[in-house]
């Protein structure tokens, strides 16, 4: 790690919490580029091979998601974007036009650690060799063999299960809007069906959570979509 | 030309004989010494011009009159024996048959002409008047001008005057008018039909009806009883008018909206702005807390603690600076629900990963049947429901308390309970508790400002749903969130 340091871009207005941002991600061996501006930070990202933007999305010069736009156009680098709470919406057209995942303001800073490392980490795992078996907690999810066992017991999947299942765990620590993946799992005309995610979600959970109202791995983004973990 | 017209028919029908008279004498006056040059059936037709003359000018009963004198006349000047009524030629009663026939239907048809004619005449005059009126009213702007231009306009075409009283407004104009009587222009606004007071002399009540509704009275008082003909006339500008006062109200109407509008564009963009600088500093202050423990790793233990002091009570401020945000938010009706079919579960799971650490040590107990059916609600806003009532309950249960989660349909609701071990809400139990900034005990050292259930209320008020609190037989207390079941979506079989 020491000799490729992962390259951060924070475009983020405050400069407090740039400071501060700029601390955590330097723990986690990064080396950080900042800018205040969104025009200034789209420069920045063009001048060099960028791993990570941490982006707020309200800028004094223009909308975040006008950077994603413009940045997922020519670079396929994780967008981490900083939010208020209040404004789910403004978050979902984020995700959906292209960024990997949002912390909310006030966020702390392990959280960002947290998200910034399993970024960073699926970027590694990008470029090295998918394996068609994949395992968490328990369950074991063979890929190929289309098959599922929990404990070493198979669990049955209905083929839209089985899809939801694959869709989650190809993208770990990873948002998913619910458009998104009713578009993928169900089909364009689906996206405004969000009861079927509910209730194929709550399917996955009673077959491979242990306790389906607390659960582990098929998380819950409120107001936006879900998040698969794989880990504790 | 109509100057000539309009002194004729100033005259009274007996100055309109008499002038009638004075004709037909004239005529034979002036024909007299030309008896012997003429011929006595060229004098015969002199006499008929007269009539046709009489006819045209003065109307059909001078006509009448100057067919019968026309006979006489040349009877007693033209017709041997001179001056008398005697015949000497029994072929000259066929001639005053003829004639006074001839007379007769000539006149009657003139008049008749002319009466139709001037009453097209009329007509078209009401009809540009009515027009006039009303392109006039379509570019009033405000009640005062519809009044400005309506009394010019009744004194003008029916030499009366008018009043305007508008159901919205109550006030009346109607000072114009003696005798108005607000009584009967309620009746007739009630009624919806014309009335005429006789008690006040020619005062016509008439109903403003437009396309939604009728918005008031006109009332009109002539000199004269209108003829029915007028009364269709006064009905047309009654129905102009009242077109003029309901597109008034609507512009009025699209006037407030615009300004309620702009009122909440600004309070939202407020409450925003003020989001925005109140979470900023709590974002620094809780990443600044936390990046003290990356610089410096080994801290002493009493530096650690206060540190670990510090994070919480920003964390404390931020929830409650969320609170208070959400709670203005939906004070000033900006919030709009963002219904989804949702799962309880879901929702449940959600909240407690949120709220998190904030239950501590306590025993978490949840008991959600499988068979829940899907909800309509917003989630954003229902989890905060949630992570309020839970954060209550961690707050006043002991630390070993267990908290317990649970539900089930009780008809057309499903009834969510969150309950605890602590000492309980105060008896009596009342609806104060809702209330922003009341708590449960005023005294208490617990922190908090009582915001956390007036925010919940208000959230499941919009959602059609239920708050309830209650203390459990065994201690504790119990708050119960009741939600409509509605009908969900049908989920498509998956076809294998």
């Amino acid at each position: 790690m020491s000799e490729e340091r992962p390259q951060v871009l924070v475009v983020e207005d405050e400069v407090n919490i740039r400071q501060f941002v700029r601390l955590a991600l330097e723990a986690e061996g990064c080396a950080v580029i900042e800018a205040g501006r969104l025009a200034d930070g789209l420069r920045r990202a063009g001048e060099g091979p960028v791993d990570l933007v941490v982006l707020d999305l309200g800028l004094p010069d223009g909308d975040g998601i006008e950077f994603i736009r413009s940045y997922r156009g020519w670079s396929e680098g994780a967008v981490l974007i900083l939010s208020a709470r209040v404004e789910e919406r403004q978050k979902i057209d984020a995700l959906d036009a292209g960024a990997d995942d949002y912390l909310t303001k006030p966020f702390g800073v392990g959280e960002l650690r947290a998200r910034v490392r399993a970024l960073l980490r699926r970027r590694q795992r990008n470029a090295g060799e998918a394996s068609p078996v994949f395992c968490f907690g328990e369950i074991r999810v063979d890929l190929a063999r289309r098959l599922v066992t929990r404990g070493g017991a198979e669990v049955h999947l209905t083929p839209i299960e089985f899809r939801l299942l694959t869709m989650m765990i190809a993208h770990p620590g990873q948002v998913l809007t619910q458009r998104k993946l009713l578009a993928e799992i169900w089909g364009p005309s689906y996206v405004e069906s969000s009861h079927y995610l509910r209730v194929y979600v709550g399917h996955l959970r009673q077959k491979l959570e242990d306790d389906p109202a607390q659960p582990r791995h098929f998380l819950t983004e409120t107001g936006i979509g879900y998040r698969f973990q794989p880990g504790p | 030309m109509p100057r000539v017209k309009s002194t004729v028919e100033r005259l009274s029908p007996g100055q309109k004989m008499v002038l009638s008279a004075l004709a037909c004498v004239l005529v034979a006056i002036v024909a007299a010494p030309l008896r012997e040059v003429l011929d006595l059936a060229n004098m015969v037709m002199l006499f008929l011009l007269t009539v046709l003359v009489v006819a045209v000018s003065l109307g059909r009963n001078p006509a009448i009159l100057a067919s019968v004198l026309g006979v006489l006349l040349f009877d007693v000047f033209f017709v041997p024996p001179h001056f008398s009524l005697a015949v000497s030629n029994l072929q000259y009663l066929i001639t005053f048959a003829v004639m006074l026939a001839t007379a007769l239907i000539t006149g009657h048809l003139t008049a008749t002409l002319k009466e139709q004619a001037a009453e097209a005449e009329r007509r078209e005059r009401r009809t540009h008047a009515l027009y006039e009126i009303a392109s006039k009213l379509a570019g009033a702007l405000n009640e005062a001008q519809v009044r400005e231009i309506v009394a010019p306009f009744v004194t003008a075409e029916l030499s009366g005057r008018c009043a305007l009283w508008l159901a919205e407004r109550n006030h009346s104009g109607a000072g114009a008018v003696e005798g108005f009587s607000p009584v009967l222009a309620g009746q007739v606004m009630a009624s919806g039909l014309r009335r005429v007071d006789h008690a006040a002399r020619h005062a016509l009540y008439l109903p403003l009806k437009a396309p939604m509704r009728v918005r008031g009275v006109l009332l009109v008082q002539t000199p004269d009883r209108l003829p029915e003909a007028d009364l269709a006339f006064v009905e047309a500008l009654a129905s102009l008018v009242a077109i003029a006062v309901e597109r008034l109200h609507y512009v009025e109407v699209a006037q407030r909206s615009e300004v309620d509008m702009a009122t909440e564009r600004l309070r939202s963009s407020i409450l925003s702005a003020l989001s925005h600088d109140l979470r900023t500093p709590l974002t620094v202050l809780i990443g600044l807390a936390d990046s003290i423990s990356l610089a410096a790793p080994e801290l002493p233990a009493i530096a650690q603690e206060k540190l670990d002091e510090l994070r919480e009570q920003t964390r404390r401020l931020a929830g409650l600076v969320g609170n208070l945000l959400e709670m203005a938010r939906l004070n000033a009706g900006s919030v709009t629900l963002r219904q989804e079919w949702q799962s309880l579960e879901e929702v449940v799971g959600s909240s407690l990963k949120l709220v998190g650490d904030a239950l501590g040590r306590h025993r978490l107990r949840v008991e959600l049947p499988r068979d829940l059916p899907l909800l309509r609600f917003d989630a954003v806003l229902i989890e905060r429901v949630l992570c309020n009532l839970l954060e209550n309950a961690a707050k006043y249960s002991p630390a070993d308390g267990e908290i317990r989660v649970s539900a089930q349909v009780a008809g057309d609701f499903v009834e969510l309970s969150v309950s605890d071990q602590g000492p309980g809400f105060p008896e009596p139990l009342s609806g104060d508790l809702f209330d922003m900034f009341v708590r449960g005990n005023g005294e208490s050292t617990t922190p908090g400002a009582g915001l956390g259930l007036a925010i919940c209320r208000a959230i499941v008020d919009a959602h059609g749903g239920r708050l309830r609190v209650a203390n459990r037989p065994d201690g504790g207390a119990s708050v119960q969130v009741s939600l409509p079941r509605g009908e969900p979506p049908l989920i498509e079989p998956e076809v294998a």
